[in-house]
């Protein structure tokens, strides 16, 4: 039986919005709009050369090990301690959640999905120093 | 003296009353709430429309004859302006950039707001605010018609203005603008008010009139200046339509007050985020400066809107939630701003430019606990990086938040090292935004926000891309594609200012260059 408005509405979680009649869902980014890939955010913590975290549509059986070799160099590899990088002590979040990547599974098997925001820590590169001695680049 | 008997004429005040009120009738063929249905749906209680003040008591007669003079000395203005060549007067070309960004994405709002006040003319049940509004509505068609004028001017001779509105409804930097005015005029006519009269006009329009205006006289653009005088008293209009509104609903009934408080905290962040552009244009586009964005924001902001909300103490209503977060801001947003506008300028239809020696002095003056320490080290490097291996733009696009549609290029109160990020998912799909006050925003109406047409997502959906493009596969350079899209002309709209047409142009027709510093003034 097709599912009326109503019945469609009755299901969603309540919120404050107030209409003059029905009012269907419209999510305008929802996963089969992406030909196949996820949307990915990708953001270095405390380095803001890179003003903001970046997007990039990512099929989900991509290794993690590739998304470090081959896609972020062609998203930060232009900041000057990006080849510093010591990709075995970088922390690496899900959101606020820490996990353990392991470099053979994919982004699948690491219970990634659509619009996952990936963080990553470089612990001995701070980006911008909270101290800035003179000569020194903050960014 | 015998002077002929003249038919008594009607006073200030009841000509006013037969030309307003005297206007209103109720329905009889249907009944009132079916042919008004949007003046209660929002929750809003309107006990007595009669109590709504009209302190400027203007007719429609008076009101035309008055806008028809202001347009003759504006129209005057701007004709001497063109024959006197005057755009070559002005401080240097990268002012025009300020002008790009008023046309892209200020005049397209005037437009909006007049949709939005006709919608609440036609929907409101009381006559005087009725009235109000539709002058309001033609004041806002006035506006971006004179600006659409006062800028065309330009546009002969410089990039980046000739598509403004096509600009305005693709372009990933203008969902800002756009995206706000659409929320207001989906809201009902008590929200829009609030959003548009109150929040945007009443507490935050200083900061986006007097910037642009002072910074058109400072950087010698006569023609702006004049448009600005001319809608200057339209706009203190508004100012007292936006304060009424709020009294008015407040007065009228107690349950009013926890809804308008909600709209007030909303409306004020959403207005504070949209000013983002602003604060930048403000800092780093006017090459003869004004006041920088922090001195704007504590003066137009802290203290004039310290005074509006004890003021409103009264009714039981507080200061926005965002406000201690916007006070914050002051001392980074600008510089935040024009960061990531440098590094996606080859996508926008303005220029940027690494700021001079002496404007990165003025930035370090002007902010002293946050430029030099947070700031300036990035515009050195890529200064550096410009010299030695070319212009430096980041090719990848960013993340943006659901509801102000900003990149999120805004970090996390008390630590600008890192930015802020905050999420929810809802119906199965994760939601990210840049600040507790946007998910809020979301949260309260997450079935509004699921829609928001962010650019960045629209171009990975192929929405982005010209007709002949099979956006499964864009080809080499999905960038330049994108730009076709958007009508951009690489390498005339977008890109540094250095390597400009617009500089190059000026240079030659002025014998000036932004180099020539106070000369350019004499």
């Amino acid at each position: 039986m097709r599912e009326t408005v109503a019945d469609f509405e009755a299901k969603l979680p309540p919120d404050g919005l107030k209409t003059l009649g029905p009012y269907p869902l419209r999510q305008a980014d929802t996963v089969d709009r992406f030909f196949g890939n996820w949307l990915t955010y990708l953001g270095w913590d405390n380095h803001l050369m890179f003003s903001a975290p970046l997007c990039v549509p990512l099929p989900p059986d991509l290794p993690f090990g590739a998304l470090v070799r081959d896609v972020l160099p062609e998203l930060f590899g232009e900041h000057p301690e990006f080849e510093q990088i010591d990709w075995q002590r970088a922390q690496w979040f899900n959101s606020n959640q820490r996990f353990y990547p392991d470099f053979g599974k994919s982004l699948e098997d690491h219970g990634f999905g659509h619009k996952t925001l990936i963080r990553f820590r470089t612990p001995a590169l701070e980006g911008i120093r909270r101290e800035i001695k003179s000569g020194q680049q903050a960014f | 003296m015998d002077a002929p008997v003249k038919k008594k004429k009607l006073g200030l005040k009841d000509r006013y009353a037969a030309m307003t009120r005297g206007l209103h009738w109720d329905t009889t063929y249907q009944p009132m709430e079916k042919v008004f249905p949007y003046d209660t749906y929002e929750g809003i209680k309107i006990h007595d429309w009669d109590k709504w003040e009209d302190p400027f008591r203007l007719t429609m007669d008076a009101y035309w004859k008055y806008q028809g003079e202001k347009d003759r000395k504006l129209y005057a203005v701007i004709d001497s302006f063109a024959q006197n060549q005057g755009q070559l007067g002005i401080s240097d070309a990268r002012y025009v950039n300020a002008l790009k960004l008023f046309i892209q994405g200020v005049t397209p709002l005037e437009y909006y707001a007049h949709r939005g006040f006709q919608h609440v003319g036609r929907q409101f049940t009381g006559a005087g605010a009725r009235v109000a509004a539709q002058m309001q509505a033609i004041d806002e068609l006035r506006h971006f018609q004179t600006e659409t004028h006062a800028i065309s001017h330009y546009n002969k001779y410089f990039n980046g203005m000739h598509s403004a509105n096509h600009w305005f409804d693709n372009m990933w930097y203008l969902s800002v603008p756009k995206s706000f005015f659409e929320d207001a005029f989906t809201g009902g006519p008590f929200e829009f008010l609030t959003a548009v009269s109150f929040s945007f006009e009443y507490v935050l329009t200083n900061l986006l009139f007097v910037p642009f205006m002072s910074g058109a006289a400072h950087n010698g653009d006569l023609s702006t200046v004049t448009f600005g005088f001319s809608a200057q008293s339209d706009e203190s209009r508004h100012m007292t339509l936006g304060i009424e509104c709020i009294k008015f609903m407040l007065e009228q009934d107690p349950d009013n007050v926890p809804i308008v408080q909600r709209w007030i905290d909303k409306w004020f962040w959403r207005g504070y985020r949209l000013l983002t552009l602003v604060a930048m244009m403000q800092d780093y586009m006017l090459p003869k400066r004004v006041m920088s964005w922090k001195e704007a924001w504590t003066m137009y902001a802290e203290e004039n809107g310290g005074a509006l909300f004890k003021d409103l103490a009264r009714y039981g209503i507080r200061e926005p939630k965002g406000w201690k977060d916007a006070c914050e801001g002051k001392d980074h947003i600008s510089h935040q701003a024009w960061a990531t506008f440098y590094q996606h300028t080859h996508a926008a239809a303005f220029h940027t430019w690494i700021p001079k020696e002496d404007e990165m002095a003025w930035l370090s003056e002007k902010y002293p606990e946050t430029f030099d320490r947070y700031y300036k080290a990035r515009f050195e490097h890529w200064g550096q990086v410009e010299k030695k291996d070319g212009r430096w733009f980041n090719q990848v696009l960013p993340m943006l938040c659901q509801v102000c549609t900003v990149p999120m290029l805004f970090t996390e109160p008390g630590d600008a090292t890192q930015i802020a990020y905050r999420e929810t998912s809802y119906h199965g799909m994760k939601y990210h935004f840049c600040s507790d006050h946007c998910q809020e925003i979301f949260e309260h109406e997450p079935r509004k926000y699921v829609q928001t047409w962010l650019p960045v997502h629209q171009i990975y959906q192929g929405n982005c891309y010209p007709g002949d493009i099979n956006p499964e596969s864009p080809g080499d350079s999905p960038v330049r594609e994108v730009l076709r899209y958007y009508k951009v002309k690489g390498g005339e709209d977008n890109g540094d200012f250095n390597t400009s047409h617009d500089r190059r142009h000026f240079s030659k027709w002025s014998g000036r260059t932004e180099d020539d510093g106070e000369k350019n003034h004499a």
